[in-house]
């Protein structure tokens, strides 16, 4: 912010301490202020960014995090979701916790500079998609590549 | 799993399978070899054949070496792949197709001797191999062969000169007598030379072993010892391979094991797994980055813990979408 001539001007408050939903988190009482700042970023994403349905915050006591839970829009399943710092560390033990919630988890990284970035996790073997067809069989075409680059 | 997932995902094998049927030089000893090992699966069917005797291991340092082809073809019947190692005695200068011996990995070795299906062979260089008869027989065969062969020869240019006698057009009188009188002579005068006698190689002896120069320089590069999460990795692939699945490692995807639903030959992996222990502490940017992998190559990853009731615990890891 560019200076005013003269005396100094006062900051303006900061808009993130004020805003409710960041206060309701804070009320939940958890140390990890960093990881407060994130899942506020993530709220704010799937609030205002991708518009999704009945977003609120939830405490993990065995975790010491703020939990989200939302659905993508009317009438689709919910999700919790796990915003952390990047810079962190996790267990597969905590993963599983969220996991036993019941419900299917996103993990979202929170980068220095607020990038985004949703990973879907899911308890068991979930296989994955086939690639796209059609298919073609090189069969000879790779021999006859080779020899002719030989 | 789907019959449109199981067409999908199979890997062509018609290239492989024409290769087989083209003589010469298109036959590639090495996929004979894997599809002799993966045949012998079939035909064994369900992993309750144990029964069958127990396969030789041989150790080079700490790393379990296979070498007999009945023992690999029972390694592969036992849904286990391990790595080959060895160079093929035609195609040497090449690292695409591979021969024996077969690396097990240190996982595999274990399955096996709890299995009680594998034994240690003994050292070879306390035997002794009767190394100077088997020169001596070597040398043997070789003779007989190249007699063989010299006669062989001979008979070769015979027909050839003959062909060229009766292809020559019959004005040039001249050209026929010196033809016929080199037929007359080739059978005083016909050497066949040892350089261009064709020497067999036999590779399915069993008595396969490597020098002791070789063998110290092997030890120089042994592997290291036990890691930390060795126990972990050993859980994993005991309880992925009992749920019939085939693993190898996975060094190129940044995991611990690349798992496929049938034998590598015919299928595509579909996952990565990682192996932690529940209370690892993992940085979340690695996380980031095998899920990230594993979604550019179409394969999930998976997060594989042993549980404190001897179960082991999976978490998959996919691609949200939500960019």
């Amino acid at each position: 912010m560019s200076g005013a001539s003269g005396g100094e001007k006062r900051p303006p408050p900061n808009w993130i301490l004020q805003h409710p939903a960041y206060q309701q988190m804070k009320d939940l009482q958890i140390e990890d202020s960093a990881q407060v700042h994130a899942a506020f970023l993530v709220y704010m994403d799937l609030t205002e960014v991708r518009r999704w349905k009945e977003v609120s915050c939830v405490k993990s006591s065995e975790l010491q995090v703020v939990l989200l839970e939302a659905r993508e829009k009317e009438g689709a399943p919910t999700l919790t979701i796990l915003p952390l710092p990047a810079h962190q560390s996790v267990t597969h033990k905590s993963i599983r916790h969220v996991l036993d919630r019941g419900f299917p988890v996103l993990l979202c990284a929170v980068a220095a500079d607020s990038t985004l970035v949703y990973q879907r996790m899911t308890d068991g073997l979930v296989t994955p998609d086939p690639p796209v067809g059609p298919f073609q069989d090189m069969g000879r075409r790779q021999h006859r590549k080779r020899r002719q680059q030989r | 799993m789907k019959r449109s997932e199981l067409c999908s995902r199979r890997k062509s094998s018609v290239g492989i399978a024409s290769s087989l049927v083209l003589p010469g030089r298109r036959t590639c000893p090495q996929v004979v070899l894997m599809e002799a090992l993966s045949c012998g699966e079939r035909r064994l069917g369900s992993d309750e054949e144990y029964a069958a005797p127990a396969v030789g291991v041989s150790l080079c340092d700490s790393a379990p070496l296979v070498w007999r082809m009945q023992d690999l073809r029972a390694v592969r019947a036992q849904g286990l792949v391990g790595a080959l190692l060895g160079s093929l005695p035609r195609t040497p200068r090449q690292n695409g197709r591979l021969g024996r011996p077969l690396l097990l990995l240190p996982e595999e070795e274990g399955l096996l001797r709890e299995r009680r299906a594998a034994a240690a062979l003994p050292d070879r260089c306390q035997q002794d191999w009767g190394g100077a008869e088997l020169r001596q027989k070597h040398e043997e065969e070789e003779k007989k062969s190249f007699e063989e062969q010299s006669v062989l020869a001979l008979e070769d240019r015979k027909l050839a000169l003959l062909r060229a006698m009766t292809g020559a057009e019959s004005g040039a009188t001249s050209a026929d007598e010196a033809l016929r009188r080199r037929l007359q002579a080739l059978d005083q005068n016909f050497t066949f030379p040892q350089s261009a006698m064709a020497v067999q190689l036999s590779t399915a002896r069993a008595g396969l072993s490597y020098c002791p120069e070789a063998r110290a320089f092997l030890q120089a590069y042994g592997p290291t010892g036990a890691e930390p999460r060795c126990d972990a990795r050993y859980q994993v692939f005991r309880d992925l391979r009992g749920r019939g699945f085939y693993l190898t490692s996975a060094g190129k995807f940044g995991g611990d094991f690349l798992v496929y639903p049938g034998d590598p030959l015919r299928f595509h992996a579909h996952f990565i797994a990682v192996c932690v222990s529940l209370d690892e502490s993992v940085c979340l940017l690695d996380v980031l980055a095998v899920a990230r992998l594993g979604s550019n190559v179409k394969k999930t990853v998976l997060l594989c813990s042993p549980g404190p009731d001897a179960r082991v615990c999976y978490t998959s890891l996919q691609w949200s979408g939500m960019i």
